[in-house]
């Protein structure tokens, strides 16, 4: 091979001019990132990279100075404290709604009643992680409407067994067949995961929408890239891959 | 050409390499010693943390006395086919990463698990129970006293325990009054191992155990549990880990200095 040749390669390669873009994400977005992530990059020829956690560890680890281009978090809680000091722009570019789940082989948990059932092992995520927060709303909306008695919360959070960290933890707990219940987002149910449970209907009325907020992290050395980013995330693509993994338009 | 004198570029690097490993622990000090330390020691979040680690380290502790020294004895002092690899084998979980030695505990004693049938037919559930977190100190930190004992046994004067049951006494007795106190060192210099990397346990006990306020979690998970909110509890039970760390240092440096006059 001439040199011409492999100059003209270089050229050519979609890396002339690429970023290498590091993207902090809520652990729920795993899959649907990971995806748009590698769509993204054939587009524009930039390297993602993604960290995902619970929002609140990745908040911690932006607030004590960790580099990140974009932060998707699953709530405000977790990203408006943020705003102007460490990320720069909030949008909602997506929603998810809850659901509770039991391991599919297991008839102990067949409605939202059966959670403050005796002996029931509830896996929920902690109350500083989004779908914690939103699972301790739910049951409240639960409570308020008296539908189950009236400390119906406070009977469930009883049979709580283990406070995890992320909701990819939560449902694992199920899916491994080691909690009788567990309450995650809708988009958490992945077709790997509907191999090993079975959803429990959840009503309506009591049921919380999650909105995701993003942004780009102050200081990051490809701003460039990562306003890209946001707004493929927000474009008809990324849309459409969130869409297919199971979460709401904004 | 010697030069006299300090090895000055060496002392820059060494003082440098020192620095570095001590610097955090300092910090760590400092850090959660400072403020408000008695008044965060005293909230529910610490104390339960604290009490569920004191607890599951007992009880580890206990099991792996009980069970451990027969254990140690007969690889010590008994020939059986296969003895060499079992030995070999049992300090797998020492250089295994606790993770996967949290999913193995999963894999087998967890719902879906290989003992599944007997457990369930024995009434007995382990997931997220404290029993939980004591079988992932078990398994992680048990091998710590294995080793010790064993060192320990090997080093008793076989006479002595020959001439006690020459002058009549039982193999109990021999074992009570000669083998016991001769290995009592070394065995308890493997205590306090097994009893520190119990304490430190971290990821077994969070993949089989969970994690839950005043049952399961263990001081580890809750440093980890409080980085995510405020870091006060995790900066109090770091700096109580520090502290523990140097104790545990110090009575493993008493205990052998002990040893080896015993020895000599």
């Amino acid at each position: 091979m001439t040199r011409m040749t492999l100059l003209a390669l270089l050229l050519l390669s979609p890396s002339a001019g690429a970023a290498s873009l590091t993207v902090f994400a809520a652990a729920s977005l795993t899959d649907a990132f990971t995806e748009i992530g590698r769509a993204f990059d054939a587009r524009t020829g930039h390297r993602t990279t993604f960290q995902f956690a619970g929002s609140q560890v990745l908040r911690a680890q932006l607030e004590s100075g960790a580099r990140a281009d974009v932060f998707a978090s699953a709530n405000d809680a977790q990203f408006t404290p943020l705003l102007g000091r460490v990320v720069t722009s909030r949008e909602v570019f997506a929603r998810n709604r809850l659901t509770v789940i039991a391991p599919a082989g297991s008839a102990k948990v067949r409605s939202l009643r059966d959670l403050t059932g005796p002996g029931v092992r509830l896996v929920l995520a902690a109350p500083s992680v989004p779908v914690g927060e939103y699972t301790r709303r739910m049951l409240a909306a639960v409570d308020r409407s008296g539908t189950y008695g009236k400390d119906f919360a406070a009977r469930a959070l009883r049979n709580v067994v283990s406070e995890e960290g992320n909701v990819r933890q939560v449902a694992l707990k199920v899916g491994l067949g080691e909690a009788d219940a567990a309450v995650v987002y809708a988009s958490d149910v992945t077709p790997t995961l509907k191999k090993t449970v079975r959803v429990v209907p959840l009503p309506t009325r009591f049921n919380q929408t999650a909105a995701y907020p993003l942004g780009v992290v102050r200081g990051s050395v490809s701003a460039d890239a990562a306003r890209a980013f946001v707004a493929f995330v927000k474009g008809r693509e990324g849309q459409a891959i969130l869409r297919r993994w199971g979460f709401l338009s904004p | 050409m010697r030069r006299a004198g300090l090895p000055w570029a060496g002392v820059l690097l060494g003082g440098l390499f020192a620095a570095f490993l001590l610097l955090p622990t300092l910090v760590l000090l400092s850090r959660g010693l400072g403020a408000d330390f008695w008044g965060t020691l005293r909230s529910p979040a610490v104390l339960d943390a604290l009490r569920v680690s004191l607890w599951t380290t007992g009880m580890t502790l206990l099991v792996t006395v009980v069970t451990g020294t027969p254990l140690a004895y007969l690889l010590a002092r008994r020939e059986f086919p296969g003895r060499a690899l079992l030995d070999a084998l049992l300090d797998l979980p020492v250089v295994l990463p606790p993770v996967v030695a949290g999913l193995g505990l999963l894999l087998t004693f967890g719902r879906g698990g290989l003992l599944v049938p007997g457990l369930e037919l024995a009434g007995v559930s382990l997931a997220f129970s404290p029993a939980a977190v004591v079988l992932a100190q078990l398994f992680t930190a048990a091998p710590f006293y294995l080793r010790a004992a064993k060192a320990g046994f090997a080093a008793v004067d076989r006479d002595a325990e020959a001439a006690a049951l020459t002058d009549g006494a039982g193999r109990w007795a021999a074992f009570r009054f000669i083998t016991w106190p001769l290995a009592f060192p070394f065995l308890l210099e493997g205590l306090v191992l097994t009893w520190a990397r119990a304490l430190g346990e971290f990821g077994a006990t969070i993949l089989f155990a969970g994690s839950l306020q005043g049952r399961t979690r263990t001081v580890t998970l809750a440093i980890y549990g409080a980085l995510d909110s405020e870091l006060g509890p995790a900066l109090v039970l770091s700096a109580v880990m520090v502290v523990v760390a140097f104790s545990v240092l110090l009575a493993v440096r008493m205990l052998a200095a002990r040893r080896d006059r015993l020895d000599g």
